[in-house]
C-alpha cells in the first residue's frame, strides 16, 4: 500500500459527465482538424478548415485531405471509439478492468477470421469487405464464447484463464500467418493486409468502406447504451443481478454480439491495436467513476480522440518512416496493463 | 387472505447425489422474525436461494403471498422479496450510493432513469441503516460492518415485504453483531418479515420469535424460539455433546446456565 494514501476515498467532487462529454467532443473535433493538417506536407489549419467546410473547392489540399488524410483520421476515430467502447462492455461483463478486446484475444480471433476470408474465400466480397468482415465477426464471437467457458468457474472469472486465452489466440494467429504464407495462391495484397493487421497498422480506407463501417460502429454504440445500466447491476454479480429481475443471459448475449461487431469493425480497419480498450476506460474511470452509463459515451469519444492522436504521432514522429499505431499503443498500454494486473492480484490476496 | 407470507410445501432439493432438503413444509407468518439455524453445509443458503427463486426446487412447491413462486413475473418478485447474500464483492470504485440504487432496478424499465420516487427510496434505505455519511465512499474500501449495512440498504431500496438474510452477523465483532440484530428488529417492527440464517445461538434465543432448525440427516424442526433453543435439540443438530454446548450457549427459557457448570 502506498504510504501517501490518507483517509478513505471520497468520490463526491468528480467532474460531471456532461461537462466531460462536451470537453471530449471539442477535443475530438480539434484532434480531427490538427491530425488532418499534419503530415509530410503540412497544411495550415485554416486551409483544412476551409476545405472541409467547402469540399467542392479544387486544389492540392483537397486531394491530400480527402484522398489521404481524412480517411485515415476517420478510420483512427472509428477504431478508437469501437475498441474503447468494447473495453467498457467487456470489462463490465467480466467484472475485470483487464478485459480489453486485445487482451481477451477477440481482436486476434477477428483477425484470424478475416485472414481466412482473405486467403481462402477471396472472391466473396463487396464494398471491400464481404466474407472477410463476416468471418472477422464470427472469429470475434467464437473467441469470446471460448474465453467465456474456459474462464468461468463458480460464477466468477479466473484472471489466469482470461489472460491465457488471449495469449493462446494471439499465438494461433501468428502461426496462421506462417501457414497462409505457404498458401500457393497467397496474393501479395493479402499478405500485406495480414502483416498490417499483426502490427496494428492503420490503413487508408476507401470512402465506401467508411460509409459501411461508420454507421455500423455508431449504431452498435447506440444500441449498447441501454446495456450500460445493466452492466452496473452486473457489478453486484450475476446471481445478484438475476435476483433483481435482470435477465442475465440476454444481457450477456447482447454484450458479446455488440462487442464482437465493434471489434470486427476495428480489426478490419487497423488489425491488432492493443490496450486502447484498457487505457481509455481506465483513465476515464479515474475522472468520472465506474458508472457504465456515463463511462460508455465518454469512452467512445475519448477513445476516438486518443487513437487519432496516437496514429498522428505514429505516422509523423519518425517521418518519413512510419511506425504502426499498434506498436505505439503497446508501449503505452503494456505498462498500464502490468500496473492493473499487479493492483488486482494484490487486491485478491487481501 | 391468510397471514402466511412464505410457504414451503414438500420442498426437496439435492446437490449432486446428496439430498439437502427432504420434503420440507413450513409456513412463515407475516411480520414474523425467524432464525434459520443449523451446522455448516446443511442447506441454509440453499433454502434462502429457493425462497428467492435463484434455485428451483427439485420437487414440491413454494408459495409467496399464496401464489406459486414460479408464477411471479420477473420484475415483481424482487419488489416483494429481497435476498441479502453472505458475500458481496464489487469490482471498480463504485460508490455506496450507486450500489444501493441497484435495489431500484426492479422498478425501472430498460431505458428508464431513476425517478424522484427511486431517489427517495434510496435515501430512505440509507437513512434506515445509518449509512448516509458513507454514500460517496467506495464500497470495496468499507469495513465488514459497513458492507453489511450497505447490503441491507440495497434490500431495503427494493421495498420488500420479506427479507432473507444469509449470515448477516458473520465476520462482525460482538458490538457490530448487536447493532445489526437491533437493526433487524427495527426493520421487523416497521413491517418487514425477516428470515435470517444465523450462527450465533445466543443472538437467536434473545431476538428471534421463531426458529427453523436444519439438521444433517436431512431433517428439520420449526417452532417458537423458546421451544427450539433447548440444549438437547441443539446438541443433536450440531452433533456435539450437550455439556460441551452448554459452555457456549445459555438457554433462555430457564434463564440459567445449562448443565455441567
Amino acid at each position: 500500500m502506498p504510504a501517501s494514501k490518507v483517509g478513505p476515498t471520497q468520490l463526491e467532487s468528480r467532474i460531471s459527465s456532461r461537462t466531460l462529454n462536451i470537453v471530449l467532443l471539442v477535443a475530438l473535433l480539434l484532434a480531427i482538424l490538427f491530425a488532418t493538417a499534419l503530415g509530410a506536407v503540412r497544411l495550415p489549419v485554416s486551409e483544412v478548415l476551409r476545405t472541409l467546410l467547402r469540399p467542392t473547392r479544387a486544389g492540392d489540399a483537397r486531394e491530400i485531405i480527402f484522398g489521404l488524410r481524412l480517411p485515415r483520421v476517420v478510420a483512427a476515430a472509428l477504431v478508437g471509439a469501437a475498441l474503447s467502447a468494447t473495453g467498457v462492455l467487456f470489462q463490465g461483463l467480466f467484472r475485470n478492468p483487464l478485459a480489453d478486446p486485445f487482451v481477451l484475444g477477440t481482436s486476434g480471433g477477428a483477425a484470424l477470421g478475416g485472414a481466412v476470408g482473405i486467403f481462402l474465400i477471396p472472391t466473396l466480397s463487396f464494398a471491400g469487405f464481404g466474407a472477410t468482415a463476416v468471418l472477422a465477426f464470427c472469429g470475434s464471437v467464437l473467441t469470446m464464447i471460448l474465453v467465456w467457458y474456459l474462464a468461468r468457474a463458480g460464477g466468477r472469472f479466473a484472471m489466469e484463464t482470461l489472460l491465457l486465452a488471449g495469449f493462446a489466440i494471439g499465438t494461433m494467429l501468428n502461426a496462421a500467418t506462417v501457414v497462409f504464407e505457404l498458401h500457393e495462391e497467397a496474393s501479395n495484397s493479402g499478405l500485406r493486409v495480414l502483416a498490417a493487421w499483426l502490427h496494428g497498422q492503420l490503413g487508408i480506407p476507401t470512402w465506401s468502406q467508411i460509409a459501411l463501417l461508420a454507421p455500423l460502429v455508431g449504431i452498435a454504440i447506440l444500441l449498447a447504451l441501454p446495456l450500460a445500466g445493466r452492466l452496473n447491476t452486473l457489478a453486484l454479480g450475476e446471481e445478484y443481478a438475476a435476483q433483481l429481475g435482470i435477465s442475465v443471459g440476454r444481457v450477456r448475449m447482447a454484450t458479446v454480439v455488440l462487442g464482437s461487431l465493434l471489434t470486427a469493425a476495428a480489426v478490419s480497419l487497423g488489425g491488432l491495436i492493443g490496450f486502447v480498450g484498457l487505457l481509455v476506460p481506465h483513465f476515464l474511470r479515474i475522472l468520472i467513476g465506474p458508472n457504465h452509463v456515463r463511462l460508455l459515451p465518454a469512452a467512445a469519444l475519448g477513445g476516438a480522440t486518443f487513437l487519432i492522436l496516437a496514429d498522428t504521432f505514429a505516422r509523423t514522429a519518425f517521418a518519413p518512416a512510419e511506425i504502426p499505431v499498434g506498436v505505439f499503443t503497446a508501449f503505452l498500454g503494456g505498462p498500464a496493463f502490468l500496473y492493473l494486473l499487479n493492483h488486482r492480484s494484490r487486491e485478491s490476496r487481501q | 387472505m391468510t397471514s402466511t407470507i412464505l410457504e414451503f410445501r414438500n420442498v426437496s432439493f439435492s446437490r449432486g447425489p446428496r439430498l439437502l432438503l427432504d420434503r420440507m413444509s413450513f409456513g412463515i407468518e407475516k411480520q414474523d422474525m425467524i432464525a434459520l439455524v443449523g451446522p455448516n453445509g446443511v442447506g441454509k443458503t440453499t433454502l434462502l436461494k429457493l425462497a428467492s427463486r435463484l434455485l428451483p426446487p427439485a420437487s414440491g412447491e413454494i408459495l409467496l403471498d399464496d401464489r406459486p413462486l414460479a408464477s411471479w413475473p420477473r420484475k415483481q418478485l424482487p419488489r416483494a422479496v429481497a435476498l441479502i447474500p453472505q458475500e458481496l464483492e464489487i469490482p471498480f470504485n463504485f460508490p455506496v450510493e450507486e450500489i444501493v440504487a441497484q435495489g431500484r432496478v426492479p422498478y425501472q424499465p430498460l431505458f428508464g432513469t431513476s425517478t424522484p420516487l427511486d431517489r427517495e427510496a434510496v435515501a430512505d434505505a440509507m437513512q434506515a441503516v445509518d449509512i448516509v455519511g458513507l454514500r460517496h465512499r467506495v464500497y470495496s474500501e468499507l469495513s465488514g460492518g459497513e458492507r453489511q449495512r450497505v447490503k441491507i440498504a440495497i434490500g431495503l431500496a427494493q421495498q420488500p415485504k420479506l427479507m432473507l438474510l444469509d449470515e448477516p452477523t458473520q465476520h462482525l465483532d460482538i458490538g457490530r453483531q448487536i447493532e445489526l440484530i437491533a437493526l433487524l428488529r427495527q426493520l421487523n417492527e416497521s413491517g418487514i418479515t425477516i428470515l435470517a440464517a444465523v450462527h450465533d445461538l445466543n443472538l437467536v434465543a434473545e431476538n428471534f420469535s421463531s426458529v427453523i432448525m436444519l439438521t444433517p440427516e436431512p431433517s428439520w424442526i420449526a417452532g417458537p424460539a423458546a421451544e427450539l433453543m433447548r440444549p438437547e435439540l441443539l446438541a443433536r443438530a450440531f452433533s456435539v455433546g450437550p455439556s460441551a454446548l452448554g459452555r457456549y450457549f445459555v438457554a433462555p427459557a430457564s434463564g440459567g446456565v445449562v448443565q455441567a457448570w
